[in-house]
């Protein structure tokens, strides 16, 4: 691995405006005034929004997203892919099913419990996996996580999750979750303002955690995890941190999914599901914390339309390469460049880039920034 | 600044795309009775199952072609929607709820899985579609996962095995061995075929279960052969199926053996793939395409105009579906998701497989159940029809978990 | 424990061991897990059906390696050299991309249905050995990628392009420096690997049954069984495909369910004990 390690990360491209100033509390407000906006304008979207059809798209995608969230603050604050994600979203849908079926608790405990479980199965899965960086870290990620796939498949785990015939959730008459029946959590307007707020939130809380002085560190251990460790930091601590707190994201998606859907199939741990939410994000670019989401409901509105035949994957596929050849920075990667071109801090940008980025990395960077030009 | 800009821009934008395709759409719920009896087909279209999918369709079109040219059912037009799905419960579930609010289906047919009917049959009532099950045999569909609009055309599990339990002494061969998939079909019917082979007098020397998308068999039939087992009870479906046999031929594990049964093992799409290895095999099956009535001699003449080939027990099924719904409209006098429902409790009708009931308080189809043993026909393959089973022996009552 | 059951323990280990030299091969001169891999593999099963459908089985094993070193040549010149620069993960993520194209093309080609193909008529049935009645083909399996071992090793440490791709997979660029042409060993590299796969899938052609599924029910075993070996080290890769495959046979026949697992075990173990796999990084 000698001379093949500093490049096995994923580079600069893909998480390029990282290196935005951080810090001034004013601008922390400001973000924060927006999420708030954007939480409050989100909540109407059922009042807009009147098909049902089209509502619960919109649902599965805004549930989806929090998981691609977890994915994409791995990838954007430590370059490290995931394929393992899929884990904690599975196991918190799993409690759920598990809390309110076979022990009969109460859907609201059984989502936090739900939370917490995905949350521990993350630390764990952490200790395990965050020392290892690149293809060892997807790998390991995706090994653990099919692992879990197939206990979950066992005979002997039917009586939990249903084995190969899913889990199906089925609550006391009379129990509600935060006022909600089981018949209302299936509708998906009545379910919208608890998904899109828990995104929101989400959202907000992996971005302020960003930009914290915790967020810099991370960085300083993307860029480079050896000097970081020579200059007396902990490496090994901050990334545990994050990997759990990307997890617990994707456990609360979990457990709302589970919640709506009323019904787990084995599939939501299984290798196409893990490959698809890192897909969206990839294609909807890691640069910015909305890119994994946007990513999302650029999946799932593909899902639900170009499916024609089972050829969704031929579509993906081709997407996934076009994008990670020419637009290494994704969707969101690509209009913020063009953004800057038009106000013309090209120069700046790659500048700063190559500060932070390595030769290679800067040289290939000019070389695909060229193209994108080129492009438009 | 500029990323929480573009950030904020993106969201609204994105909330305002939406929001525009929302509301220029209408939402045309299946309330009531109309004109047209809207059917949503939602086969799975990708995966392994994708040609069973395709022959599930075809046994609706057929059906819907003699309605319509026999002037429609009640007065109306049947109609198709035909739509698709990769066999996850979470795709069919969308894809049916698109079909029913917003193309407007009241019916829906050809969904494959028992998984996909669990998460479908949760839902029917808040969608108010009926759906009409002739392909997914979990026993749990007419029991704890039973719905009021859900209907269970096709036999169960235990109305399979029932059958051929009921057969098992016709059957060559003292010492069994039971190959079955590590599923909860495979499990339920090892433990059924136990019981009824040792009340057959018969010995039941081994029992393995192999974990489903076992690829290699080599292991599990060496352990078959050293069991001194002259006759194998194997349920085994789809891929794993095609490896057990085809690796048993390998191992020249036939030579020792006086019957292969096969539960829902060997189907009529299999068998030019399998090859003349399996003749001999016995096998249950759903369906007898030889039937001596009147309505299964037409449904085979027209199916076999429309689709150049003799139909088998997936698209004969779809079609006693078609049947049964068309059944229940007449009955109801209506196209009302709820009085079809209603109409069709307990309602008797004459189908291709003779008079059937559908039973009230489960929602099942009672229907025969036959055992066939592979034999070399005209260049190919076929089943013969050796026995059948009356619905009296082979259906369990119903189901007291099953409240409806 | 009999002989038959160490006898399916190695025609399942040799399978493995011809697939995971061949991603073991790409992985350490290119440092970019294929995950393509699998899709080849299923490519090369698919082609070995059609091939063998017309011109008989003993042409495919010949003419799908072939056809697999042309797409590995594709693959080189299309991605793996234009793209060097790039960091490997995301090279590994173009080719997961490949991986689900050419799994869709597999199915609009030659549709869904599980397919099944004949071994050559002197191969089907049953031969003695060790006392034991063991289908031919099987045996034919173990021999074949026992000489193909055998055989990429010696050639690896004895002929001058074998020192070139050890030179490169050690340190790509060092070897560059000292004058060996790193492009031609890459292409020579890719497209080995790629026919490594064609011929896992020929031989698993008549030995399992073919659908569109097998490719990703081997790949994560395979890349387990390649970062287990060591990653880039071509001998560790088959050492610890074979080793897998015997475990995992053998522990089948003590409990199936337990088996399932014992691939992503001894992941786990191995990592945990001696972090750079089996063998580290050492070619052959």
């Amino acid at each position: 691995m000698t001379t093949t390690a500093p490049a096995d990360d994923i580079t600069g491209d893909m998480v390029e405006p990282a290196t935005v100033k951080r810090g001034r509390p004013g601008r922390m407000l400001i973000g924060l005034g927006v999420g708030i906006a954007v939480l409050l304008v989100g909540l109407a979207v059922p009042y807009v929004v009147t098909d049902t059809y089209r509502m619960s798209l919109l649902l599965d995608a805004t549930i989806l997203s929090m998981l691609a969230l977890g994915i994409g603050f791995m990838a954007r604050h430590l370059g490290m892919i995931s394929l393992g994600h899929g884990a904690f979203f599975g196991t918190a849908a799993y409690a759920v099913g598990v809390a309110i079926t076979n022990w009969g608790w109460s859907p609201l405990n059984a989502v936090i419990f739900a939370i917490l479980l995905g949350s521990a199965l993350a630390l764990v899965m952490g200790v395990l996996v965050v020392r290892a960086s690149g293809f060892g870290f997807l790998m390991l990620t995706l090994a653990l996580s099919q692992a879990l796939y197939q206990l979950s498949v066992q005979i002997s785990a039917r009586e939990w999750t249903g084995a190969y015939d899913g889990k199906l959730i089925t609550y006391e008459p009379d129990m509600t979750f935060l006022g909600l029946t089981q018949a209302d959590l299936i509708n998906p307007g009545l379910f919208w303002p608890f998904a899109w707020s828990a995104l929101v939130v989400s959202g907000i809380v992996l971005w302020v955690v960003g930009r914290s002085k915790f967020g810099t560190t991370l960085e300083g251990i993307r860029e480079n995890e050896e000097r970081m460790r020579f200059s007396g930091y902990n490496t090994f601590l901050p990334r545990l941190i994050a990997f759990v707190l990307s997890g617990s994201v994707a456990s609360l998606g979990g457990a709302l999914f589970a919640m709506n859907a009323g019904y787990i199939s084995p599939q939501i741990l299984g290798f196409t599901q893990a490959g698809d939410s890192l897909i969206a994000a990839l294609i909807g670019g890691f640069g910015i914390i909305l890119g994994p989401v946007i990513g999302t409901f650029l999946f799932v509105y593909a899902q639900a339309n170009f499916n024609f035949g089972g050829n969704l994957h031929l579509l993906t596929g081709l997407l996934l390469i076009v994008v990670l050849v020419f637009m290494p920075g994704g969707i969101t990667g690509t209009l913020q460049k063009v953004y800057r071109r038009i106000r013309g801090k090209d120069r700046q940008v790659s500048d700063e880039r190559g500060r932070s980025g390595r030769d290679i990395a800067s040289d290939r960077a000019d070389a695909s920034e060229l193209r994108a030009e080129n492009e438009q | 600044m500029k990323r929480q800009l573009i950030a904020a821009v993106a969201a609204l934008a994105l909330g305002a795309t939406t929001a525009a395709c929302g509301s220029a759409s209408t939402n045309s719920g299946s309330d009531g009775d109309s004109d047209t009896i809207k059917i949503a087909l939602i086969p799975p279209t990708s995966g392994a199952l994708a040609q069973f999918g395709t022959d599930a369709v075809k046994g609706w079109k057929t059906a819907a072609r003699i309605a319509n040219d026999n002037g429609g059912i009640d007065g109306k037009k049947v109609e198709l929607i035909i739509k698709g799905t990769d066999a996850d419960p979470a795709t069919t579930l969308r894809v049916a709820k698109e079909a029913v609010t917003k193309d407007g289906a009241q019916f829906i047919g050809a969904v494959m899985t028992s998984p996909e009917h669990a998460a479908l049959n949760a839902q029917l009532e808040g969608l108010g579609a009926l759906s009409f099950n002739s392909l997914g045999k979990d026993d749990a569909l007419v029991g704890e996962q039973c719905s009021k609009y859900g209907f269970h055309i096709v036999q169960t599990s235990s109305m399979d095995i029932n059958g051929l339990a009921d057969n098992i002494n016709e059957l060559p061969g003292e010492k069994w061995a039971i190959m079955a998939v590590d599923y909860a079909t495979g499990h339920s019917a090892a433990k059924k075929f136990k019981a009824a082979a040792e009340a057959a007098g018969k010995d039941v020397v081994m029992e393995q279960f192999a974990p489903l998308n076992t690829t290699d068999f080599g292991s599990y039939i060496t352990k078959l052969k050293d069991s001194g087992a002259d006759a194998v009870f194997a349920v085994e479906y789809g891929a794993d199926g095609v490896a057990f046999v085809q690796q048993a031929d390998q191992f020249n594990l036939d030579d020792q053996l006086k019957t292969v049964l096969g539960f829902n093992m060997v189907s009529e799409p299999l068998f030019e793939t399998l090859g003349d290895s399996i003749a001999g095999y016995y096998n249950n099956v759903g369906y007898d395409v030889d039937a001596d009535n009147a309505l299964n001699q037409e449904f085979v003449k027209a199916y076999t105009e429309d689709n150049g080939s003799a139909p088998y027990y997936v698209p004969a099924d779809n079609y006693l579906a078609a049947e049964t719904l068309f059944a229940g409209i007449e009955e109801a006098g209506s196209t009302d998701p709820a009085e079809v429902a209603d109409a069709l409790q307990d309602l008797s009708l004459d189908s291709i497989t003779g008079e059937v009931t559908l039973r009230g308080a489960d929602n099942q189809l009672l229907r025969d159940s036959y055992l066939g043993e592979v034999v070399k026909a005209d260049g190919g393959l076929k089943f013969k029809i050796l026995s059948d089973a009356n619905p009296d022996v082979t259906t369990p009552e119903p189901d007291s978990a099953c409240k409806k | 424990m009999n002989a038959a059951q160490v006898l399916n323990g190695l025609a399942l280990g040799s399978l493995l061991m011809v697939l995971s030299s061949g991603l073991a091969m790409i992985y350490g001169l290119r440092g970019v897990a294929n995950f393509a891999h699998g899709a080849l593999y299923m490519s090369g099963a698919y082609i070995a059906y059609s091939v063998s459908d017309r011109m008989g089985f003993g042409l495919a094993i010949i003419v799908v390696p072939l056809a697999l070193a042309v797409i590995g040549v594709v693959l080189e010149l299309a991605f793996f050299r234009p793209l060097q620069h790039r960091s490997h993960i995301e090279l590994g993520l173009i080719t997961f991309g490949l991986a689900l194209i050419a799994e869709r093309l597999v199915i609009l080609i030659w549709g869904e249905k599980t397919l099944r193909v004949r071994p050559p008529e002197f191969l089907q049935g049953t031969s003695t050995i060790f006392g034991v009645e063991y289908p031919s083909y099987r045996l034919a399996i173990i021999v074949i990628a026992l000489v193909m071992a055998a055989a990429l090793i010696l050639w690896l440490r004895l002929s001058n392009v074998g020192l070139h791709i050890r030179a490169a997979s050690q340190d790509i660029e060092t070897a560059a420096i000292m004058g060996i042409n790193v492009d031609k060993v890459s292409l020579i590299v890719v497209s080995l690997g790629s026919a490594l796969a064609g011929l896992a899938g020929t031989l698993a052609a008549p030995y399992i049954a073919l659908d569109p599924g097998m490719g990703n029910a081997f790949l994560i075993t395979v890349l387990i069984v390649v970062v287990v070996g060591g990653i880039g080290s071509i001998a560790g890769a088959m050492i610890a495909g074979m080793g897998l495959g015997l475990i995992q046979t053998l522990s089948t026949v003590w409990s199936p369910s337990f088996a399932v697992l014992v691939p992503y075990l001894a992941l786990t173990i191995v990592l945990l004990w001696r972090p750079t796999g089996l063998a580290g990084k050492r070619i052959s």
